[in-house]
């Protein structure tokens, strides 16, 4: 491999597209693996064409890119993964009709729609995206934009910090996204367990691929989690107390101490890795005293508190949406904290459960499994919190509560499914079989997906000021319920029955009907994501009629719904002052809560830079140079993004700042229109009377 | 903020106004910062343990071949005094002993680090010519992974102090300048507090 | 450190006060290294050795942050930096302890006994 490696080009040849693949062979395989390379190079194109030609450029770099703002950033880190997202659910489309083609025989033990290789970086890169580049990117993005105005913050504590984050993880995505075009991806699944993804059975690009978008977009996310933890420990507002933060602040502190402390443990695994592929270590090699089994060990330690990443957020966008849309205040706040916090650290004892089957003794064995069905407990409290926060309730069925019922009956199986596999003894029955699958599909889309769904239909009214178009939000929501039924269901019989996971293909012509459903399931998922992108498009169709200025379309109690929609660079006119948990339902309780500020002062806000674009250009050239060995290359850019930290350190920087005046007038102007709109009831919610200014008489929150 | 100083010694005290209260959360977060660089040596001193044995290290050297525990003692030495000049750079700060004291106590921490980086260095070189290199064994590996990336880190910290000092040189102590000092006490003392682990599980414990 | 009357910072005497807080921690942990090293360079028992080199090292780490890190219980903001690196030491606890529990679990039941860890540890390497 390195005998013909080029000094300019390392490894790079023009034999390394997929279109290589497609002129020496031509069957479904190579043409689907072309088809996708098309995509992503026509879809570049008409990307940049399109730009040029609405003379987008400037405003996206101006505006966007360069925008230390955390609600810009939130917004674009869930532009980044509703991309990624539709790049995951076409894959999980095309396995699931692969698999329901791949019935072999046996003469002809080989079948299906892509060949055994390809499936294998399917699977690989739908694991990686999924859970590195939807799920992470979503719920930070949501945090991103969602935290800093519930805790009466300006901004995170680390703006500029958070802008190279960001880059960190685009340039991760995008190192997996230009793999569908040059080379390959890896074929060991999302965790790429050695010795098999070791330089001696995987020496192709493919784990490096997978080793450098981790390692990248992982140390955005270890920033992230930093920049989180302090900007709720020391940027609250004056009077928010811990106990008296919403749900969703204390989920996301959960989550930063998540990231900061479970972050490392991948960071290590893959370094590790990647000194085995690269310098010769022996860490995880079959010969020389390595030990793959220590890889295992690492990875899940990082692995399992990430399932717990993924999950709180979503749990607490949960705790917002049942009691705002229940209109009834939150029950069993407390309960709720302790039990995201008991989550928060329990799940730094269970790594061992993904690999009960790997060989120590029944007592450790026991051990974590024990510890497994511990952390069941606070996740069940927090089902009946929610269950009873929307009990007599007046329940509007919104999008976000159709999301919120089909997690409440699909999650709840999903959780048991976990008991039964914490379970070392069955798990040695149903461990690698597609029972596994369903299992974490099922936790993980109910939870996670529709929870992040639901709260960027909650939240968008505050990004864009107009609200998503109801009927396709829940048209979406049933199809995203169904389409999982249908996909994951058939998934546990299979597992059952004896159909172990990530097969290419089978020789039993029972499992067929099943991969029939489950294809049909598909074919739903890829309903939804289309009425996903459609809901977009037609709310921005109609954003006038759609349009809630006032900024508290839904009677919200916390302090986000009351400010403009949407919501101004500073967020608040002056920083509020807090007076009790729930401090704008408070405000409403009390009579006039569109009361302005009695000064204005000028608002410091951190300048624009290009800081994070361009270590997020040289992270990018550091990852492409080294799965290519392209050593001068990345000698430069990893020189270059210590060198762009120095410089940016010898200038002093100087904020931008917002004069007193612009802020009254605009400021003046939203109580000026706030007071001039009708307000609506509970029952205009979804009409056009609904411009963002409640019925404060209904308010019960 | 109280008047009771946030860092004491290693921050600014009352005195220092805005660059005192910036500091809180700046500081704060480099801790946060450093808590998850700790788990990264906390996972790398577990794995050393792990390929301790004679599995692990697969018929190569082992701890008996290659360590000179008095080339260990020098680079414990460098370290500690290199940690003991930071106190003369953050007490410089907090007091306000001046630019050229400051620079002084960084370029004496900044010796005394290349000190220990170099008996570091002629202890890996000798260690690879006794057969000791990394692609040898798993523990070999681990060994050199570890104490790699502590010596990593150092040379990180000596390119920070440089980096300090053309600060200090072009901008002047202003507040940024003062919230780095202390970040980068914390760093230097931190490093310190790893290789008292290093020295003490890495080399001494197997030797025992 | 506190001027009576004014509440002022005295910058002489908190100057003093912290230089002996430096040279305390300095020569605290000066005698605890060369402790350790003793310890590993004596004839005691092997176990012994690993004990004291690790309660040396211990106590070395908490004079570290002490009297370099500044960390104690009073004063807002070291309390609060101190409580941080506990909650990351019982983490690591669970962690690092975790590796160990499980892969030695995994290299006993290779037919490798934690006696031939050991002495592999104690016997110089003969190959």
């Amino acid at each position: 491999m390195s005998g013909n490696t080029s000094p300019i080009f390392g490894n790079l040849n023009w034999n390394v597209t997929p279109y290589t693949d497609l002129l020496q062979h031509v069957d479904s395989s190579t043409i689907v693996g072309a088809g996708a390379a098309s995509v992503l190079v026509f879809g570049a194109i008409a990307g940049v064409a399109l730009f040029t030609y609405m003379r987008w450029w400037g405003p996206l770099y101006r505006i966007w890119l360069t925008s230390p703002d955390a609600k810009k950033i939130g917004i674009m880190y869930i532009a980044l993964a509703l991309v990624m997202l539709a790049r995951g659910i076409i894959e999980g489309f095309v396995m699931r009709a692969h698999q329901a083609t791949a019935l072999g025989t046996l003469a002809q033990p080989e079948a299906g729609l892509v060949a055994p290789d390809h499936f294998s970086q399917l699977f690989s890169t739908h694991g990686t995206i999924m859970i590195f580049f939807v799920a992470m990117p979503l719920l930070i993005g949501l945090i991103n934009f969602v935290l800093p105005q519930q805790l009466g913050a300006r901004d995170m504590a680390f703006p500029v910090l958070n802008q190279v984050s960001l880059g960190l993880t685009a340039a991760g995505a995008a190192l997996i996204m230009i793999s569908l075009l040059v080379g390959q991806f890896g074929t060991g699944g999302w965790t790429m367990y050695p010795p098999y993804t070791g330089i001696d059975f995987s020496p192709g690009e493919g784990v490096d691929y997978w080793l450098w978008a981790i390692l990248i977009s992982g140390m955005g996310s270890t920033l992230t989690g930093m920049n989180f933890a302090v900007t709720i420990f020391k940027e609250r507002a004056p009077g928010m107390h811990f106990m008296r933060m919403p749900l969703f602040c204390w989920t996301s502190l959960c989550v930063a101490i998540m990231l900061v402390y479970a972050m490392p443990a991948l960071t290590v695994s893959s370094a590790m890795l990647a000194l085995d592929r690269y310098a010769g270590f022996h860490f995880f090699t079959n010969a020389a005293g390595g030990n793959m089994m220590n890889y295992a060990n690492i990875f899940w330690m990082f692995g399992h508190p990430e399932v717990y990443i993924l999950i709180l957020p979503a749990f607490g966008v949960f705790s917002e949406i049942s009691s705002t849309f229940s209109g009834k205040r939150l029950y069993g706040y407390t309960s709720l904290v302790i039990a995201s916090m008991s989550i928060a650290v329990i799940s730094f004892t269970v790594w061992l459960h993904h690999f009960f089957t790997m060989g120590q003794s029944a007592g450790v064995n026991i051990a974590f499994g024990i510890a497994t069905m511990i952390i069941g407990i606070p996740t069940g409290v927090k089902i009946y919190d929610w269950m009873a926060t929307m009990w007599r309730g007046r329940v509007r069925i919104t999008t976000p509560i159709v999301y919120l019922t089909g997690f409440f009956l699909l999650f709840v199986i999903g959780g048991l499914s976990g008991i039964i596999l914490a379970n070392p003894s069955i798990d040695y029955q149903v461990h690698n079989s597609t029972f596994l699958v369903a299992h974490f599909h099922n936790v993980i889309i109910p939870g996670v997906l529709y929870g992040m769904l639901a709260g960027i239909h909650y939240w968008f009214p505050k990004a864009f000021g107009f609200r998503l178009s109801e009927t396709w939000g829940r048209r979406t929501a049933y199809l995203f319920v169904g389409g999982f039924i249908f996909t994951f269901m058939p998934l546990y019989v299979l597992g059952m029955m004896g159909f172990p996971r990530r097969s290419p293909t089978f020789q039993n012509p029972e499992f067929l009907p099943w991969m029939y459903v489950a294809a049909f399931g598909g074919v739903l998922m890829m309903c939804a994501l289309a009425s996903l992108m459609w809901t977009f498009w037609t709310s921005y169709r109609n954003r006038t009629a759609l349009a809630v200025p006032g900024g508290d379309p839904w009677n919200g109690s916390t302090l986000e719904w009351s400010s403009p929609a949407p919501v101004p660079e500073w967020t608040f006119p002056q920083i509020p002052q807090i007076q009790a948990r729930g401090d704008w339902g408070e405000a409403k309780r009390a009579g006039d809560p569109w009361k302005g500020p009695e000064r204005y002062t000028d608002i410091e806000m951190p300048a624009n830079t290009a800081h994070g674009l361009l270590i997020a250009g040289a992270a990018f050239a550091l990852g492409f140079a080294m799965v290519w060995h392209i050593w001068w290359l990345a000698i430069l850019s990893f020189l270059a993004i210590p060198g762009m930290i120095a410089l940016r350190g010898m200038r002093v920087i100087t904020p931008k700042i917002i004069p007193a005046a612009e802020v009254e007038e605009a400021d003046r102007r939203f109580r000026q229109q706030v007071a001039s709109l009708a307000s609506a009831t509970r029952a205009d919610e979804e009409t056009e009377r609904n411009r963002g200014v409640p019925d404060l008489s209904e308010f019960a929150g | 903020m109280s008047e009771k100083s946030l860092y004491p010694g290693l921050n600014l005290g009352g005195t220092h106004g805005k660059a005192h209260e910036k500091a809180e959360s700046t500081v704060f977060g480099f801790w946060v910062f450093l808590m998850s660089d700790l788990i990264i040596f906390g996972i790398l001193f577990a794995s050393y343990a792990s390929y301790l044995n004679p599995m692990g290290m697969a018929g190569g050297p082992g701890p008996n071949d290659l360590f000179d525990i008095t080339s260990v003692a020098i680079q414990t030495a460098f370290l500690l005094f290199g940690g003991i000049a930071y106190a003369g750079v953050s007490l410089g700060l907090k007091y306000e002993h001046g630019r050229a004291k400051l620079i002084g106590w960084l370029l004496v921490c900044a010796v005394l680090g290349a000190g220990f980086l170099f008996f570091e260095v002629k202890d890996f070189i000798t260690q690879a010519g006794e057969g000791g290199t990394p692609q040898v064994s798993g523990w070999l590996s681990s060994y050199w992974a570890l104490v790699g990336l502590h010596g990593f880190h150092v040379f990180s910290g000596i390119l920070w102090i440089l980096a300090m000092i053309g600060q200090i040189a072009t901008r002047g102590v202003d507040d940024a300048v003062k919230i780095r000092l202390s970040m980068l006490g914390v760093f230097w003392h931190f490093l310190d507090l790893i290789w008292v682990g290093i020295f003490s599980f890495v080399f001494l414990v197997p030797l025992a | 450190m506190i001027k009576p009357n004014t509440g002022e910072l005295d910058p002489q005497e908190s100057a003093a006060s912290e230089i002996k807080s430096y040279t305390t921690g300095f020569i605290a942990s000066l005698l605890l290294t060369v402790g350790g090293f003793a310890a590993a360079l004596s004839d005691l028992p092997t176990t012994w050795k690993v004990v004291l080199i690790c309660v040396a090292a211990l106590l070395q780490i908490i004079t570290h942050m002490r009297n370099f890190l500044h960390l104690s219980f009073s004063g807002g903001q070291s309390r609060e930096d101190l409580l941080l690196v506990l909650f990351s030491a019982i983490l690591l606890t669970i962690m690092a302890g975790g590796t160990w529990y499980i892969m030695s679990d995994l290299s006993g039941r290779m037919h490798q006994t934690m006696d031939s860890v050991a002495s592999a540890q104690s016997q110089p390497h003969s190959r």
